[in-house]
């Protein structure tokens, strides 16, 4: 173990402290008190305590009272009495009202508390993983909350939408009222599609480990380039990447194509179009093995009151029917893997900057 | 009896939009059509434009929409002027599904301003049946 379990003892005869101390102090990182406020202050201190041995006996307040105190406020570290009063209220006391882990009889042997801690040490951390896979699952469930509200409003919403257009086709005459009509459903479609192709990004990033490789940042861009510049005629936006890579950077390519795929795909989404000069710029910089990526839109913006909750699921900030939600909780799931951040400017009816730092692995 | 109503769609989905705005139109009653993808546009419009006809308008309104959505419409709907309000009806255009909270269709249906509840996709049976209970 590469950091000492950190123990506390509590007695208020300073040479049974002295004797403690000096005969663990090797094995463990042992604290002392000799009286409860002095413990109480030593337990703020230290968060992190994992084992606690009082004395039973003490001016004040007993050893049961100071457990039953303390598990309310600290309900982690593992209570053990060390006591050479073994009268039957005291060990009834200390464990009903204490909620003690063991009881450790005075004179005790080095052997009785190596034991009683590492006994104690495996509980607490039980006890610690189970709190943990508590909170990942109270998350799980929340995230699962979202995503069945989600699921009928971005796929069966445009289902519903398709489906009361085949209904109304019966009743079209008109060839291009059916056109216009072929061309929405091709978009909810599309839609659908892209969710359904965001929602197993969004899976693929929760579970699975990283796989380093070198990174290229040409190679990874020549191929987003050819896609997005036929995007950028197609709605005549100004497209342009700059890339600077100084040195070797060490990375998992499919998150990292992931947030460049949607920073760009938002970019091109967002444009104004009513404006007469709108572009897309990209500016890739590597540097001392940390990456810089900019990637700049002359776009829609973003309301400053919305700007903080971009990142959350499921969120849109645009009332036309464009986003599904995912993309930017994707981009923040990729880069908490890959150890980056993101930082956002924007100017409503400007555009939007977005400039993500990501350290090689 | 079914003529000349006005209408107001509110829905985010362009093709929900067009498809409710055609079979309005197909009804042969409708008198004037507007269609919003924002509710507080709609609402702002409600607001300030003063109503003239005997008829009331008929609000095609959809509950699940990003910034505004159905239910916050209807909530600052019923903080307008009675008079401006009494020249509304409001039907509500929704997916049911066993997702959707049943509490949330509940909780719909006791404004008094909405007058019921349709489950999408619309065709023209729910319409005529809307139009004739209007």
């Amino acid at each position: 173990m590469s950091e000492k379990i950190k123990v506390l003892y509590v007695d208020d005869e300073p040479d049974n402290l002295m004797g403690f101390k000096a005969s663990l102090r090797f094995d463990y990182h042992i604290l002392t008190a000799v009286n409860v406020p002095q413990a109480l202050e030593c337990m703020a201190a230290h968060p992190d305590i994992r084992v606690v041995f009082c004395d039973q006996r003490m001016p004040g307040k007993t050893g049961v009272d100071f457990f039953e105190e303390i598990r309310i406020d600290y309900p982690l570290p593992v209570r053990i009495m060390l006591t050479a009063y073994t009268d039957v209220e005291s060990i009834i006391g200390a464990i009903n009202k204490g909620n003690i882990f063991r009881f450790v009889k005075k004179p005790w042997t080095e052997a009785d508390i190596i034991g009683a801690i590492e006994e104690a040490n495996k509980f607490y951390i039980a006890n610690s993983m189970l709190i943990i896979k508590n909170h990942e699952l109270e998350t799980a469930y929340a995230e699962l909350n979202k995503f069945a509200y989600s699921v009928s409003h971005d796929i069966r919403g445009p289902l519903s939408g398709i489906l009361g257009a085949i209904n109304l086709a019966s009743e079209i005459d008109n060839i291009d009222e059916m056109k216009e009509m072929l061309f929405l459903m091709e978009k909810s479609v599309k839609k659908m599609d892209a969710y359904v192709i965001s929602m197993h990004d969004y899976y693929s990033l929760q579970r699975g480990e990283l796989k380093i490789t070198d990174i290229d940042f040409n190679k990874v861009m020549d191929e987003l380039k050819a896609i997005y510049t036929v995007l950028a005629k197609v709605k005549d936006v100004t497209f342009n990447v700059t890339i600077k890579q100084n040195g070797i950077f060490r990375s998992d390519y499919a998150p990292l194509r992931l947030i460049f795929n949607n920073l760009l795909s938002n970019a091109f989404k967002y444009q104004d179009r009513d404006k007469k000069e709108k572009s897309v710029e990209m500016i890739v910089e590597v540097e001392k093995g940390v990456a810089t990526i900019y990637v700049k839109d002359s776009g829609i913006g973003i309301l400053g009151s919305h700007v903080g909750e971009i990142f959350n699921l499921f969120y849109r900030s645009n009332s036309l029917e464009v986003g599904s939600g995912f993309g930017l909780y994707n981009v923040k799931s990729a880069l908490i893997k890959l150890n980056g951040q993101i930082e956002v400017q924007s100017v409503l009816h400007e555009g939007t900057t977005f400039k993500v730092i990501i350290p090689s692995i | 009896m079914n003529k000349g109503f006005s209408f107001i769609i509110i829905d985010d989905s362009e093709l929900d939009r067009f498809v409710t705005q055609k079979f309005l139109e197909r009804t042969h009653t409708s008198r004037a059509i507007k269609a919003f993808h924002n509710a507080q546009h709609a609402l702002d419009v409600i607001g300030k434009n003063p109503h003239v006809s005997e008829l009331p308008t008929i609000i095609l309104l959809d509950l699940q929409m990003p910034h505004m959505n159905g239910f916050d419409f209807v909530e600052e709907f019923e903080k307008l002027p009675p008079e401006v309000k009494k020249n509304y009806r409001i039907a509500v255009l929704t997916i049911l599904s066993s997702s959707n909270d049943p509490t949330d269709v509940d909780r719909i249906q006791n404004y008094e301003a909405v007058h019921r509840l349709i489950e999408k996709p619309l065709n023209k049976e729910k319409l005529l049946s809307l139009l004739n209970q209007v």
